[in-house]
């Protein structure tokens, strides 16, 4: 045989064809060897194989060198070498020794194939299989086999060996809904070459439940099906994820429905957006196709507040800010709904703003609450600062914190300068304890209230009388957070009650002196008429002359005592009439000096030393004829009840004390004992000493006379040394 | 039945057409003979109170005028309720006054020696009653 490869053969080859010489050199080769190895040169005759490959398994020349020996060596599987260089190299080969017709070898053949590149290929696509856990699989529909890889098997869990049948491939599906669908998808295939991706639930050899996606194609022969082949994912990590995701996502959609929380979302670039359900129901809209969604919030948007909402929406974008905002629709009706809205933008990888995503939700329940409640704290705020009645918040410390008007009004401060005082400052001392102890309770939550009658001190001094309420306002958690106090100012009702009750206290005094005054009189008359009566039934039987005329001299003195007495009575009863017609002022010197005038006589009798020390200035408001009343019978008081064998001194002096003028009457006579006599020093025919003209009359009517004219009497005294009367006035 | 006289009258009243009266009539329906006249409380204190130092005669009865002056029959009465001497303090006082004041009646039940309250114009009929009381 001749094994001498004919240079045309050689050139015709599609394979990398070279001959070789005994020294290595290139004979011949195929064109496809320059372009198979990718050789720049162009001619490669007569150059050494290794100067031609300079990266090269060094193998191969120890395969050459046998062969120029006489030893051919074939390999069609393909090995992998090393290059010097490090990389990897597949090849496959066939090399003949050729001899001359000496039968001595003198040439070689070598059929050379690179395919490193190819088993790079099949390498990467059997890791992708296994990285993506992707089984492949076909089917003839011919023959009725099926192959499938070595990762499809695994994903069955099926032994390597394992081979199925069409129909158990369909049967490894989980029974139901999965299966069926399968089974629905490959007879589709089949009967009309539709290709087919389906996920399914897998039950595997050892009946683990996966996820895969199984996708199919159909090959087709003349019209008929021939073949199906196709790939298994293993996706279940993936689907687990997704169905986790879904149902989150569900769970969301649910709660954003429930909270009626709308969600929206604006392209920013393509200008598009789009509502979630809950928008649709809040703005109470129908969804519709090719609805401009900008528009249908516009029309719904309370014209008042669009503008403003729309550029806090503009700036937003513009400035990639997130924006809260609140709003009214107008749904239905007249029906206005709150929205609070939230819009959050999103940016692209640039950084530019690439989307507006924002939710809506219904708050109209909860403004109306809010404008009900302004409202009512508005109401109690114009209450509280218009009331009558006093009103203040109170700290627990007792400082002012909010005082309303009526309160300044009653105190006389100012505001600014209540608030910075507390309760106790302005509290009457004696009012303190009890409010400050009520207060305590109130605190500690023994009560809720309490109301007291109380007194403050007004700025100027006086006392501010009032009824408080306090009040307790609490913090959530129960304490007490401050007090509200309600201050009525009852100053002028206590003083129209105090006045009342002085009123009522006078009438009270005025009748009992009115039934002590009928009794007075009922004595009086009765003792004169008594004795009159006696005095006549003893003159009727009377025979004696001389008895007869002494009894009538008795009936004489008698009938007199009467007269008197009738005079006195009317002297009393003249005080009782309205006095303040009468009411004059006039110099108390004057007066004084008229009275001592008139009794001029007496004192000179009694050789008695009168000291006047008046202030001339002193005026006294007074009814003049009272006054000389009073005079005279305190002088003659004085001069009456002299202390035997002593120069009576009479020392009567005047000053003022705080607008009132105070007369001292002061003698060295006999004194009163006024540990018997004092409580009826005054009274109506109340005698102390035994003198003849004693009648107890001109003391009670001078007190009466004082009282009518609003002064007051007042008497000191030591038996043998002397009286002193003191007597008050008004000066105007 | 014979009435016994009381032996010894004590009047104490700033009024003298009141002791006359009273004197004669107790001299005309025997009642008393013997009198011992006082004008005010001061006065009747001091005397009854020397009657005893003296071993005098102390009276059988007092009667006894609200208003007077310097003590009156109020002011004696207390003097009296202070002192200690048993004598004094067991005679009989009845008040004898022109008072229908029902106060001044009230106030005379806080004295225990007080017998009566008798208003003026004296009767003989009034004296009776005295002399009942006093179970003479």
């Amino acid at each position: 045989m001749n094994t001498n490869i004919s240079e045309e053969l050689i050139a015709l080859a599609t394979v990398p064809v070279a001959q070789l010489d005994s020294n290595l050199c290139f004979i011949n080769y195929s064109p496809t060897w320059l372009i198979h190895f990718n050789i720049s040169d162009t001619n490669i005759i007569g150059k050494y194989y290794f100067d031609v490959f300079s990266d090269t398994p060094i193998e191969i020349n120890e395969l050459l060198t046998l062969c120029l020996q006489g030893q051919e060596n074939t390999n069609l599987k393909g090995k992998k070498f090393t290059l010097p260089s490090g990389r990897t190299q597949w090849l496959k080969w066939k090399m003949y020794p050729c001899k001359n017709d000496a039968g001595e070898v003198d040439s070689i053949s070598v059929i050379l194939e690179d395919f490193t590149k190819k088993k790079q290929r099949i390498n990467l696509a059997t890791r992708a299989e296994k990285v993506a856990n992707i089984g492949g699989w076909h089917a003839d529909l011919l023959d009725n086999t099926v192959y499938w890889t070595r990762r499809a098997k695994q994903i069955h869990e099926v032994p390597y060996e394992f081979v199925p049948t069409l129909n158990e491939c369909i049967d490894f599906y989980k029974i139901g809904e999965h299966r069926s669908r399968i089974n629905k998808a490959i007879n589709t295939a089949i009967n009309t070459g539709n290709p087919w991706d389906e996920e399914a639930i897998l039950v595997t050899a050892e009946g683990k439940e996966i996820w895969v996606r199984v996708k199919g194609e159909a090959e087709t022969h003349n019209g008929k099906t021939v073949k199906l082949y196709g790939t298994f994912q293993d996706i279940d990590d993936k689907k687990k994820i997704e169905l986790k995701y879904r149902a989150v996502a569900k769970r969301l959609e649910l709660s954003t429905k429930a909270a009626k929380i709308g969600t929206w979302e604006y392209n920013i670039l393509d200008k598009t957006d789009t509502w979630d359900s809950n928008m649709y129901s809040i703005y109470e809209v129908n969804e519709l196709e090719d609805q401009v969604l900008y528009d249908v919030w516009k029309e719904k948007i309370h014209p008042d507040d669009f503008k403003k909402v729309d550029d806090e929406m503009q700036l937003a974008i513009k400035n990639g800010k997130n924006v809260t905002s609140e709003f009214r629709i107008q749904t239905g009706h007249n029906t206005i709904k709150f929205l609070k809205s939230v819009a959050t933008v999103v940016k692209n990888q640039e950084g530019v703003p690439s989307q507006v995503v924002g939710v809506n939700w219904d708050i109209t329940e909860q403004r109306l609450a809010q404008q009900k409640l302004e409202k009512s704290r508005e109401s109690f705020k114009y209450a509280f600062e218009h009331s009558a009645i006093g009103m203040a918040l109170v700290g627990l410390d007792g400082k002012w914190l909010e005082i309303n008007q009526s309160v300044c009004n009653s105190l006389g401060y100012s505001k600014a300068e209540l608030l910075k005082l507390t309760f106790q400052d302005i509290t009457h001392p004696n009012d303190l304890e009890k409010d400050i102890e009520l207060l305590e309770e109130v605190i500690k939550g023994n009560r809720i209230s309490y109301q007291i009658d109380k007194r403050y001190f007004h700025k100027r001094g006086g006392i501010v009388h009032a009824l408080l309420t306090v009040t307790a306002v609490k913090n959530y958690d129960g304490t007490v957070s401050h007090f509200i106090s309600q201050i009525v100012d009852l100053t002028s009702r206590v003083y129209q009650e105090n006045k009342l009750r002085s009123l009522v206290d006078v009438t009270r005094k005025q009748n009992e002196s009115l039934y002590n005054f009928a009794h007075i009189v009922s004595h009086n008359l009765r003792s004169h008429s008594s004795n009159l009566s006696m005095l006549k039934d003893f003159l009727d039987k009377e025979k004696d002359e001389k008895e007869k005329e002494n009894l009538m001299n008795m009936l004489g003195s008698s009938v007199n005592s009467l007269s008197e007495t009738v005079a006195h009575l009317n002297e009393v009863v003249q005080i009782t009439t309205d006095v303040k017609v009468k009411m004059r002022r006039i110099s108390l010197l004057e007066a004084i000096n008229t009275v001592q005038k008139n009794i001029n006589v007496n004192i000179a009798e009694q050789n008695a030393n009168v000291i006047l020390n008046i202030d001339g200035t002193h005026f006294v408001h007074v009814v003049p004829a009272y006054l000389d009343s009073i005079l005279l019978n305190l002088f003659t008081n004085a001069l009456k009840y002299s202390f035997p064998n002593r120069t009576p001194v009479l020392e009567i002096s005047s000053k003022n004390v705080g607008g009132r003028i105070i007369l001292a009457f002061k003698d060295n006579g006999l004194g009163i004992d006024l540990d018997t006599h004092g409580p009826k020093m005054f009274g109506m025919y109340k005698t102390f000493h035994a003198h003849k003209d004693a009648k107890g009359i001109g003391l009670f009517i001078t007190k009466n006379q004082m009282m009518s004219m609003g002064g007051k009497i007042h008497v000191e005294s030591e038996v043998n040394v002397g009286t002193t009367f003191t007597l008050s006035f008004n000066s105007n | 039945m014979t009435i016994e006289n009381v032996k010894n009258c004590c009047i104490i009243d700033d009024d003298p057409i009141f002791i006359y009266g009273t004197k004669r009539l107790m001299k005309e329906i025997e009642f008393c003979e013997n009198f011992l006249i006082f004008n005010n409380g001061k006065e009747a204190i001091e005397g009854l109170v020397n009657d005893n130092k003296n071993e005098g005669e102390l009276p059988c009865l007092i009667l006894l005028d609200l208003n007077m002056p310097v003590l009156n029959g109020w002011d004696f009465l207390e003097a009296i309720s202070k002192i200690k001497d048993k004598n004094i303090t067991k005679i009989p006082i009845f008040i004898i006054t022109s008072s229908i004041d029902p106060r001044d009646l009230e106030k005379v039940k806080n004295y225990a020696f007080v017998h009566g309250y008798l208003t003026k114009p004296i009767t003989s009929e009034a004296l009776d009653g005295i002399k009942n009381t006093l179970d003479l």
